[in-house]
């Protein structure tokens, strides 16, 4: 079973999250970055299935600046058996279709089984790029995968709908799968793990080679949401203050 | 019986801080010259390095110089060399400059820089010569084989705020070394502990210890001078507090501003953080903050003591280096220099001492033997008595420094070695005396403290036992309630201690999530029954150039 996790390397949560002066994106030098959390949730369904099936290989893969490469040493250290690395100058957030297509011209060649995501980006949440890479790849493709089980050639799947409901899916391998956060628990790396992932080997891929196409989207401005704060105090008795509150939430807050 | 993880290295040093770093590179090419080999490993309990460092900072390449023949000062990650520099007596509305810098404070030569970016640089560096660092795992014992040191475990992973397993669960591993080499920072939980096991401290001075409290500033573009370095002394501490505030121009238009405060106050209701946002009312520096924004905020205490306060250096099978050894020159506003040298030394030690096979106390105690015939006691040496001199309040600490100048340190003129007691132990019993009444967060100039933590970048996983163990909780209530009015509420710079209504009475809510590791607490509890250990590997601040 060859595996590809793919994984982002995005701000921490805890940052402020400054933005850049352009406005175009946060402010780099000002952020730390972390591991993608969703992707860390596909990170570990990937190892626990090579360990079930008994034998083959995990692959860390990310794509951006240099600094995106110790989201791949993490994932090695935690016990993916090899990285690539894919080169982006940029420091602004692209487009999904882009990073789709650069993903699918390096993936292509290797022929995996399995290729999983995490769910979204905790920064752009923008929750495609596994479906379409998917697309472009012509593999089958699921999302939102909170159990997942190989039988022989294929891949059985349960996926998380709205409301409560599931549904369990059957595909043929290789497939293109998104994994919801939650369904398992990751792993810390080990000092042995640490150790041995720096002699794992990471293939860079230069942007020149992966990057064919123009980006189809530009950012055109970042900004913070204004907030505001509006608070109403409901006089009367218990009959009036509940119409009230009704009123609210069927015109203003539109809920129900 | 729980499976640890096992590791074997030849040397571990404990906290990836500048000791630790320098101490690391020196030992491989010692090693290198010499024919040895030798796996060097560094743990540290930050995400990664430098988001635990914290520092004014002004660095005095001196120590850099000796590790990098082969570089120049630009090729350090250094802000800008200091272009300008003021020292000024603060009143409540203006600032009077001293009429000359003494040659002990002058900074010409020097360089403004981020302790966080020059941890990170020297980290790339130990990373291409093979040097193993360990983020995310926080040393919590020191494993003996009777009396000598023989590695370190690290922290359990994944328990619960109950102390029951969870499904990640990792117990901490056990890492054997032939020296560990305790180079954690300001108050170490492992150096307290060895320090206390081995009384270290026999002899020699109380440590006494400081708490700076800084803020970085974003300000418009072309307003802030790089390598420009401004201190002062007065607002807002007064007279009676030890410490001084810090203005350094860094690059891209930031200001990096800082208190300094003593922590051998007698007023428990003292409060840095308070204290901090004080210094920001003065008319003067509001004016340089003039349109700023705030963008980062971090607290970290100093060993302040001196000479005289450096503990035994070296036990069987383990030594202390940079700040955990109170490697800093109080004077001078400077320990980065002095922690890389000490790093350095040890390693030279280290480095004998594999090559004899030979990890006794006594072949460990070549260190400080070097250390004695180093440049670092010539500095520190000059300014033995410098902080001791405060205890008799600024114009007394002020004069004894300038006697000190003439009499090669000599306290008061005449005393080789003034004695301090600990920090703690001046605090008066009584009510605090409030000096905050005035005090308004306006959201924009002065923050309160929940939003200063918020731009520390702190968090720490939730769901585990708080860090902060307070050995006997009912004290708090009782005793210190009535003694000191709960100086932790004030002490700490970060809203972990908090005294919340619990039915008639009251209890302690122990915040530990806001926690910037700092260690005043366990430094500054007047009864010492807070006991700092460090949470679960990767918590903390994230801080990125402080």
């Amino acid at each position: 079973m060859k595996i590809a996790v793919l994984i982002k390397q995005v701000p921490g949560s805890e940052s402020p999250l400054p933005l850049n002066s352009t406005q175009t994106w946060v402010d780099e030098p000002q952020v730390t970055y972390t591991m993608n959390p969703p992707d860390n949730y596909a990170l570990e369904e990937a190892l626990l299935i090579k360990e079930n099936v008994g034998d083959g290989e995990v692959v860390a893969v990310s794509l951006g600046p240099e600094r995106v490469k110790k989201v791949i040493r993490e994932g090695l250290a935690k016990g993916a058996d090899r990285g690539i690395y894919l080169e982006e100058n940029s420091q602004i957030e692209t487009d999904p279709l882009s990073i789709a297509r650069s993903f699918a011209s390096v993936l292509q060649d290797e022929n995996f089984d399995l290729i999983l995501t995490g769910l979204q980006s905790d920064d752009a949440g923008m929750g495609q790029t596994g479906v379409l890479i998917g697309e472009l790849l012509g593999l089958s493709t699921a999302t939102l995968a909170v159990q997942t089980n190989i039988q022989d050639e294929q891949i059985r799947v349960k996926r998380e709908l709205e409301s409560g409901w599931f549904q369990w899916v059957k595909l043929p391998l290789p497939a293109s799968i998104s994994i919801q956060s939650g369904l398992n628990t990751p792993r810390y790396p080990s000092l042995k793990g640490i150790m041995g992932a720096k002699k794992k080997e990471i293939r860079v891929i230069p942007a020149s080679e992966h990057q064919t196409a123009e980006k189809t989207q530009t950012i055109k401005k970042v900004f913070v949401p204004q907030t505001t704060k509006k608070t109403e105090v409901i006089e009367g008795n218990a009959d009036t203050a509940a119409a009230r509150i009704l009123e609210i939430l069927k015109s203003d807050v539109k809920v129900l | 019986m729980i499976e640890r993880e096992a590791l074997e290295l030849d040397i571990l040093f404990v906290g990836a801080g500048p000791a630790s770093l320098a101490g690391a590179i020196h030992l491989k090419r010692l090693l290198q010259e010499s024919g040895q080999n030798a796996n060097i490993g560094i743990l540290e309990k930050a995400v990664e390095v430098g988001a635990h460092s914290l520092s004014g900072a002004i660095v005095d390449p001196r120590a850099l110089r000796e590790l990098f023949l082969d570089k120049n000062d630009q090729d350090f990650p250094f802000e800008a060399e200091v272009s300008e520099e003021h020292l000024y007596y603060l009143t409540d509305n203006k600032k009077i400059p001293f009429p000359f810098i003494p040659p002990s404070m002058n900074h010409h030569g020097c360089f403004v820089a981020s302790l966080g970016k020059l941890t990170r640089w020297l980290s790339e560096i130990c990373e291409n010569e093979d040097i193993d660092i360990f983020c995310g795992f926080a040393g919590t014992e020191l494993i003996y084989d009777e009396d000598r040191i023989i590695g370190v475990r690290t922290g359990d992973r994944g328990i619960d705020k109950n102390g029951a397993q969870k499904p990640q669960f990792e117990p901490g591993a056990d890492i054997y070394a032939k020296i560990v080499v305790l180079g954690e920072g300001t108050r170490g939980s492992l150096t307290k502990k060895l320090i206390h096991k081995h009384n270290l401290m026999d002899g020699r001075n109380s440590q006494v210890w400081a708490l700076g409290v800084k803020e970085l500033w974003q300000m418009p573009a072309g307003t802030v001078q790089s390598g420009y370095v401004a201190h002062s002394m007065g607002f807002p501490l007064g007279h009676d507090i030890f410490g001084g505030a810090f203005l350094y121009g860094m690059k891209n238009d930031i200001w990096n501003l800082g208190l300094v405060v003593g922590l051998d106050y007698k007023n428990p209701g003292v409060d840095s953080h308070h204290e901090f946002q004080n210094l920001k009312t003065h008319p003067w520096i509001r004016s340089k903050l003039e349109g700023g924004k705030v963008i980062a905020y971090g607290a970290k205490s100093l060993p302040e003591g001196g000479w005289y306060s450096i503990p035994k250096l070296s036990v069987n099978g383990a030594m202390l280096i940079g700040d955990s050894a109170g490697f800093l020159n109080g004077q001078r506003l400077k320990g980065i220099h002095l922690a890389m040298k000490s790093g350095m030394l040890a390693a030279e030690t280290i480095s004998i001492a594999l090559a004899e096979n030979n990890f006794t106390e006594i072949k460990l105690g070549d260190y400080e033997d070097r250390m004695k015939s180093s440049w670092i006691k010539d500095e520190l040496l000059k300014v033995r008595n410098f902080h001791q001199g405060f205890d008799h309040g600024l114009f007394g600490g002020l004069t004894n420094a300038g006697i000190g100048l003439l009499t090669a340190g000599r306290g008061w003129g005449f005393k080789d070695r003034l004695t301090s007691e600990a920090g703690h132990l001046q605090m008066e019993k009584g009510l605090k005396k409030d000096r905050y009444k005035d005090l308004q967060f306006d959201g924009t100039y002065l923050f309160d403290k929940v939003t200063d933590i918020y731009h520390s970048a702190t968090s720490h996983e939730e769901d585990q036992i708080p860090h902060l163990h307070v050995n006997e909780p009912d004290i708090c209530i009782t005793k210190c309630a009535e003694e000191y009015g709960n100086p932790c509420e004030n002490f700490c710079p970060a809203d972990v201690y908090e005294m919340v209504p619990d039915g008639e009475n009251q209890r302690l809510q122990i915040n530990f999530s806001n926690c910037v590791h700092c260690k005043t607490c366990d430094i500054m509890d007047p009864y010492q029954i807070i006991d700092w250990v460090p949470p679960e590997g990767g918590g903390g601040p994230t801080w990125i150039n402080l």
